[in-house]
């Protein structure tokens, strides 16, 4: 066996994580923010549109994704004070007005013939930009700092792959004629465009580049 | 999407066949034996309708257990988070629960299908959702996961117990996961009656008396109750568990039993009138 006092490197070869990352602890906290309140606003309308719907397997899935969802605001809902936030409320807002108004047009339908632009709101747009920023985020915090929240991101983002295929299988399987193409595409289409107005379930910076606090002082400049 | 949504637009597919709740009781084939020709008895195999009575009962769990995943769906939707609304842990819980109802309707339709019944083979009607109508979160949760997911408690202690007795371990397997569920949500609604209602003595009697009126709704005219007549018998082990205290189940008790009295007398006024 091998000298156990012998010095060995506090990382080994294998272990490639780097300081620092991308995200400030307040930055980090603002996003967890934003996840919590669109987490929440999502699992809500799942839970509603159970009721709504007529197609059994549907039905159940909604049931089934709501918890999902619920989980994912709670787990960001506990990060807060530990990212400083002692008032976990405080961030559990949206990123701007865009935003509220993506969710007020995602949760508008409720009708029971109108599961396809329910589902296409849900599983062609929202959780596709959720993926989206979950996996930037964690591609771009500190590997050794935020822990955390890297581990909260990878639980969630493995139930949002697993979410997003459940939701679009149903929606090919509701997709029958050039009528539904039509409408499934024209609502995937209303509903992009207020998301992309908002600048992403972050707002501006949900991606990379300026967050709409770094365009503020600019914008003003060119004013 | 509105803020309340109305038990007579709940949506199902063209399989099912809603029907008021007098017609469901009516139904010769259903487990109470209330439209049929023996009227409350226990459910065992030696019982000559018991696989009718055991179909029907599936049934009816399946349709509920589709109206409680509604009920608690709608209370993640129909409620603003926060202490003018609904806490959010308490949201949280709703949410669990639909988890746990869809699955409790997953399982249901197996399970009809395994003692070969079918989708829309009984009528449903929409009883159980209206509970969960309650516009007050506080007695929404105690009129569902107190009396009705109570009732749920009583009734998959049954069905377990009837798959022990017909030698039919895939019931009695299914049954225990769901009662456990069941036990879950019933401690859910006595927890959050409790928290909600500490400094509110006003609040938790309404809340308690819309539980009593549910109780009594749902003991179906002596349908559950402690003894060999009841089809469905009083789960006091498993309510125990989920936050009941002996008074309150002794109350139940006696709730089911002035219930199977009133059935009993207005058949016999009915019989009388001939
Ligand atoms: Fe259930
Ligand atoms: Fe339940």
């Amino acid at each position: 066996m091998a000298d156990p006092h012998a010095p060995r490197p506090a990382f080994a070869p294998w272990d490639r994580r780097e300081l620092p990352g991308s995200f400030t602890v307040e930055e980090s906290a603002r996003r967890a923010g934003n996840y919590k309140w669109i987490e929440m606003r999502l699992f809500e309308a799942l839970g509603g549109w159970i009721a709504t719907v007529p197609e059994l397997d549907v039905k159940m899935r909604l049931g089934t994704h709501c918890y999902h969802h619920a989980w994912h605001a709670e787990l960001w809902h506990k990060r807060l004070p530990e990212l400083r936030e002692m008032n976990p409320e405080r961030l559990a807002v949206p990123p701007n007005e865009q935003m509220e108004r993506f969710v007020e047009a995602l949760t508008e339908p409720e009708a029971a013939d109108l599961t396809i632009e329910k589902l296409v709101g849900v599983y062609r747009v929202l959780i596709p930009h959720k993926i989206a920023a979950y996996t930037y985020h964690l591609n771009n915090t500190s590997t050794i700092t935020d822990a955390p929240t890297i581990r909260s991101l990878k639980f969630i983002l493995h139930d949002e792959m697993d979410d997003w295929r459940d939701g679009e299988m149903i929606l090919q399987s509701l997709i029958e004629t050039p009528d539904d193409v039509r409408r499934a595409a024209e609502r995937q289409v209303e509903l992009e465009t207020i998301l992309v107005a908002a600048g992403g379930i972050c707002g501006p910076g949900t991606l990379g580049g300026p967050t709409s606090d770094e365009q503020q002082p600019h914008q003003e400049v060119s004013a | 999407m509105r803020k309340a949504f109305p038990p007579e637009d709940l949506a199902r597919d063209s399989r099912f066949a809603r029907v008021d709740r007098m017609d469901q009781i009516a139904d010769p084939r259903a487990a109470s034996g209330q439209g049929g020709g023996r009227p409350n008895q226990r459910l065992t195999p030696d019982r000559a309708d018991s696989a009718d009575a055991a179909r029907s009962l599936m049934h009816g769990i399946f349709v509920g257990e589709i109206q409680a995943l509604e009920g608690a769906g709608r209370t993640c939707w129909d409620f603003e988070t926060g202490t003018d609304g609904a806490p959010f842990a308490l949201k949280l819980d709703m949410a669990r629960q639909c988890w746990d109802e869809a699955r409790h309707c997953e399982i249901s339709v197996k399970l009809s299908e395994h003692m070969g019944t079918e989708i829309g083979e009984f009528g449903e009607s929409a009883f159980l959702y209206q509970a969960a109508c309650n516009p007050d979160p506080v007695l929404r949760l105690t009129g569902v996961n107190r009396a009705l997911e109570g009732l749920a408690i009583d009734v998959f202690n049954t069905m377990k117990e009837f798959g022990s007795i017909s030698a039919d371990p895939v019931l009695e397997f299914c049954e225990d996961w769901m009662l456990a569920d069941e036990v879950t949500h019933v401690k859910m609604g006595s927890d959050w009656l409790r928290k909600l209602t500490e400094d509110d003595p006003e609040r938790r009697a309404n809340a308690l008396e819309f539980q009593r009126v549910v109780d009594k709704l749902f003991s179906f005219g002596g349908f559950r109750g402690e003894d060999d007549e009841s089809p469905v018998i009083l789960a006091r082990r498993f309510r125990e568990l989920a936050g009941f205290g002996t008074d309150e189940i002794d109350e139940i008790a006696a709730i089911s039993a002035e219930a199977r009295d009133e059935a009993k007398a207005h058949r016999a006024s009915l019989a009388a009138q001939g």
